[in-house]
């Protein structure tokens, strides 16, 4: 599409007067689209983060303790791996067991759910020196993306930001690694039906029906000829980003590419296995993304902070994880994409092994699980003890800048690469010290 | 000449609201032409030398919207532009800078950049956004009636308040005694966590442009300063700490203040006194806390830190970048462009005992403000010689302000209340505009996202204000009996660009219209034009 537009702008399309103001100048366009994005070639890897607000309870879903009076109501079940048992209310992920690599030493020291979600999705604590550290979708996005490629590279579905929102953000790696994000701002809505299909198109992405599409094209090239001329007495980043900005969100507009979004074009059954909720279809929209070769999409499930009745809220949202992610594990594998995706489970930390008097259990990041999926990775295992009570960890603790940096490896990342920062230091895809679990690097 | 002068300044000061001079200082004394004239003077030295060539003068045009958008935040509406432009008088752009100083927007735009300046965790943090409220509403009130900056400093760093320290993950601050305005002001600790470390940093940070951050956990990398210098500092925020078990009295004479001006350092034994990071000590004394010592040493008028970081920060507001930039990391890796301007200018702040308003007068004076934003040669390219007006990004609410004033979006009060960044209003366009358009992004480097450009160009709320049947401004411009397609196409310039279209533009937007577009109707034409004026840059940015 780049050379594309080096090659014609639309004013001189006009003029040439190839095209009368009665050919549709979108079609056009959009045919000469769709014949650019069949020559593009695939990135190697994609990354799905499945990114579960509020700390979820990772005792009752990858380390129970049945027979303690922390493990609570639920029974372990055996996964397609054997050795590997995992929580009762995950039984279509059990038979994925044999891909799942189960981080249950997870030992990281911030309780606060803002300062918890930086540093898991940074690897850095909020504050720190005044540096704006990238979240690990653009940091990700940014190794496996093409620069030139007509979808964002970072995509975000749904996120709830309200924590901490720089944690969702490119930081100093700039706005061009920044997310795309749709389904925004659904923090405690809960939409049904339809509504989740408008939730997750890319926000303002069709032109206004009460507008003839004649009209439209000739706006967008009065439109170009004011960039240009304002860019003309004005040089300068301002004006070459506002062009940028309006050029990729006309392809976007225009292009094949955007239809991705389109949730409509899938079955009806398949959609009715992934969930209709907002996370099992957003587990669809980010198989689809992976499809067209978006390098990192992730997907929120929020709700997790169960301090009361934690036991009936966890069944609810392990059903909804269970059937979102289970589907799109088989879809990923039917598709034979599971060996080149890896997918991340994780949240902002785990919760307390000892059951409080509302039923519930509390902010606890002093021994909890993360779990890594799918491709660059020897699943069937689980790396990390807790102790009988599970409150330690007894075997191979691991801090967030170990998961981070063993998730690179699966990718195919070299996480000791730097980039520079706003403080003019470089500074690690992975800061140091940091020790990867290879035991589950393929 | 100046008898006469006195009696019409005193039948003028009898007419006219307080709030206005009611003397017109003389030039060589007006302090505001003290400082513009310095500003030009240090700078016209620094191009001959460098050979940089400024670019032309702002016409009137340019100086109107730049100067509504640095001073009420919002851009000017057609009538005011109109009124502007027309006006003959030699000193309108003077007297418009001081009208536009007595409007209330002004303290409301300059509370809320001086608030995004001084809290940002208040804007992209939900935990803190209610104490940003409160802060904001305390500088409102602070730029209404001209305190000045010393003062301002004063009062934040020795408002009395208590700390309930009991929950440790969330400290809460309250107002000591019945000071109402301590209620707001205690907002500025409530968002820095109570933390004496955080509070530290934030007014080094801010008040002297030192950034001590870095020094928090080890020696500062790139500066001078060390770990203990650090903590030395926030030691005069130690009160916030709960106290330390008190020492039984036969032990001897307790040291004045020493349960308020000392911290342990985290992870360790030791314990520091408070000490300026110039290595001084206060003598200290029962009678004035360690938060007081601090008030007088930052705002001491021989303090070399503090009036030129401020003057430098109102100067990186209209100029975009700092005289030095960023504004809180001087040090080896990060000079002042214009070394001996920025100490003038500090020293100018000081000698105008910190009245913000004189700074602004003066700034806004100068040939250098008054400079277009065109580059007209290339030895204007860099930005921070300020040879040209750089270009600046409208923070959500500007961009939101000058639609409504660009469009006449008629907007009830309490949708016009909503400056909330987190949950945005579904049926609120202000609400949606300040979601998708916020950004930590430096104003003079800011980018335009994807959903930003979808918003403009597809969104409900342009969709709604180019329409004919429903945009005001625009139906009126399409209606109005009597006018021709240019004065048409002419209005739609003033009321978005803030300035007549050149003859090509006017050329070829009005044939365009008289064509009918592309769907052979005049006024629809007229509203594509009204749609492409509204997704250009130039209505975009602050230029």
């Amino acid at each position: 599409m780049a050379s594309f537009d080096s090659m014609l702008s639309r004013r001189q399309l006009l003029r040439v007067g190839a095209v009368s103001t009665a050919v549709s100048m979108s079609g056009w366009l959009g045919r000469l689209a769709t014949a650019a994005e069949a020559n593009k070639t695939k990135p190697k890897r994609s990354c799905i983060l499945l990114w579960m607000n509020g700390g979820p309870s990772t005792i009752d879903l990858w380390d129970l303790k049945p027979g303690h009076e922390n493990g609570g109501p639920y029974k372990e079940i055996q996964t397609s791996a054997p050795g590997l048992k995992i929580g009762e209310h995950l039984p279509k992920m059990a038979k994925h067991g044999d891909r799942l690599a189960v981080l249950r030493g997870m030992s990281t020291k911030e309780g606060d759910h803002a300062r918890g979600t930086y540093l898991m999705r940074t690897g850095q604590l909020p504050g720190a020196a005044g540096i704006q550290y990238p979240s690990v979708g653009a940091l990700v996005s940014k190794e496996l993306g093409d620069p030139k490629a007509e979808l964002p590279n970072f995509i975000s579905i749904a996120p709830q930001r309200f924590f901490s929102q720089e944690a969702f953000g490119p930081g100093f790696l700039g706005p061009v690694h920044a997310p795309l994000v749709v389904g925004d701002n659904q923090n405690f809505a809960n939409p049904q039906g339809n509504g989740i299909d408008q939730l997750l198109r890319v926000a303002d992405l069709d032109p206004p029906k009460s507008i003839d599409e004649a009209s439209a094209a000739v706006r967008l090239d009065l439109l170009r000829e004011m960039q240009e001329d304002f860019a003309a007495a004005r040089p300068g980043q301002m004006a070459k980003s506002h062009a940028a900005a309006y050029d990729r969100a006309i392809r976007l507009m225009q292009s094949a590419g955007g239809k991705v979004f389109d949730l409509t074009e899938e079955k009806d059954d398949v959609r009715d296995k992934y969930g209709r909720n907002l996370f099992g279809q957003g587990c669809l929209l980010a198989r689809r993304l992976v499809e067209r070769g978006v390098p990192f999409v992730e997907v929120t499930l929020g709700n997790w902070d169960t301090h009361g009745n934690n036991f009936d809220q966890v069944k609810n949202l392990c059903g909804t994880l269970d059937a979102a992610w289970g589907t799109l594990m088989d879809d990923l594998k039917d598709r034979g994409l599971l060996d080149t995706t890896t997918i991340v489970w994780m949240g902002e930390f785990g919760r307390t092994p000892k059951i409080n008097q509302g039923r519930g259990r509390d902010h606890y990041p002093n021994a909890w699980s993360t779990v890594l999926a799918g491709g660059g990775l020897k699943g069937g295992q689980a790396v990390g003890k807790t102790s009988k009570d599970g409150t330690t960890v007894e075997e191979r603790p691991t801090t967030t800048l170990d998961m981070l940096a063993t998730l690179c490896l699966a990718l195919g990342i070299d996480y000791e690469k730097t980039n520079p920062s706003n403080v003019g230091r470089p500074i690690r895809i992975v800061d140091k010290p940091c020790e990867p679990v290879k035991e589950v690097v393929a | 000449m100046l008898i006469r002068l006195r009696v019409s300044a005193i039948l003028a000061a009898l007419s006219l609201p307080a709030t206005v001079c009611a003397s017109e200082p003389s030039p060589q004394t007006d302090p505001a032409d003290v400082i513009a004239a310095l500003i030009d003077k240090h700078l016209a030295a620094d191009w001959a030398a460098r050979n940089i060539k400024p670019t032309v003068a702002a016409d009137d045009a340019e100086f109107v919207r730049r100067v509504y958008l640095d001073l009420i935040g919002r851009a000017p509406k057609a009538a005011e532009t109109r009124a502007f432009i027309e006006d003959s008088s030699p000193d309108k752009r003077k007297v418009l800078v001081d009208r536009l100083m007595t409007m209330p927007g002004f303290a409301g735009y300059m509370a809320s950049v001086t608030r995004a300046a001084w809290l940002p965790q208040t804007l992209t943090n939900i935990q803190f956004a209610n104490a940003g409220f409160q802060f904001e509403n305390w500088l409102r009130i602070r730029f209404r009636e001209n305190t000045p900056a010393d003062e301002m400093v004063r009062r934040l760093l020795t408002v009395p308040f208590q700390v309930n320290a009991q929950n440790p993950q969330f400290r809460f601050v309250q107002a000591r005694g019945n000071d109402a305005d301590a209620q707001t002001l205690v907002g500025f600790y409530q968002a820095n966590e109570a933390r004496p470390e955080n509070l530290g940093a934030a007014v080094s940070r801010l008040f002297l442009g030192v950034k001590l951050e870095c020094a928090q956990c080890h020696d500062h990398p790139f500066n001078v300063y060390t770990k203990e210098q650090f903590w030395e500092f926030a030691a005069f925020f130690g009160e916030m700490n709960p106290l330390p078990a008190g020492r039984p009295s036969f032990v001897g004479p307790t040291q004045p203040q020493e349960d308020k001006n000392r911290i342990t350092i985290p992870n360790t034994d030791k314990t520091v006194v408070a000490k300026f990071f110039d290595g001084t000590d206060p003598s200290w004394s029962t009678d004035r806390g360690p938060r007081e010592e601090l008030a007088t040493w930052l705002t001491r008028l021989d303090n070399p830190y503090f009036a030129p970081n401020m003057a430098n920060r109102m100067w990186a507001h209209f100029f975009g970048y700092g005289i030095l930039d960023p504004v809180d990391e001087p040090g080896t890796n990060n000079e002042p462009t214009h070394p001996e301007l920025l100490q003038a200018l500090g020293k100018a702040f000081v000698d105008a005992k910190f009245d913000n308003r004189v700074l602004i007068r003066g700034i806004v004076r100068s040939k250098a403000y008054q400079l277009s934003s065109k580059m007209t040669h290339p030895s204007q390219a860099d930005a921070r010689q300020f040879a040209r007006m750089n270009l600046k990004g409208l923070t959500p609410s500007q961009l939101f302000d000058s639609m409504v004033a660009a469009t006449g979006h008629r907007e009830p009060g309490f949708m016009r209340q909503n400056q909330f960044n987190f949950n945005p209003q579904p049926n609120n366009p202000r609400s949606q505009f300040i979601n998708r358009f916020s950004s930590n992004e430096k104003a003079s480097e800011a980018n335009t996202t994807i959903l930003q450009a979808l918003m403009l160009m597809n969104g409900q709320f342009v969709t709604d204000v180019t329409s004919l049947e429903k945009g005001e401004v625009l139906g009126a411009i399409a209606d109005l009996p009597g006018w021709d397609t240019k004065q048409r196409v002419t209005a739609l310039f003033l009321t978005t660009f803030a300035r007549n279209p050149s003859p090509e533009e006017l050329e070829k937007f009005a044939s365009y219209v008289d064509r009918g577009g592309a769907a052979g109707d005049k006024k629809k034409a007229l509203a594509d034009v009204f749609w492409v004026l509204l997704n250009s840059p130039e209505f975009l940015f602050n230029h």
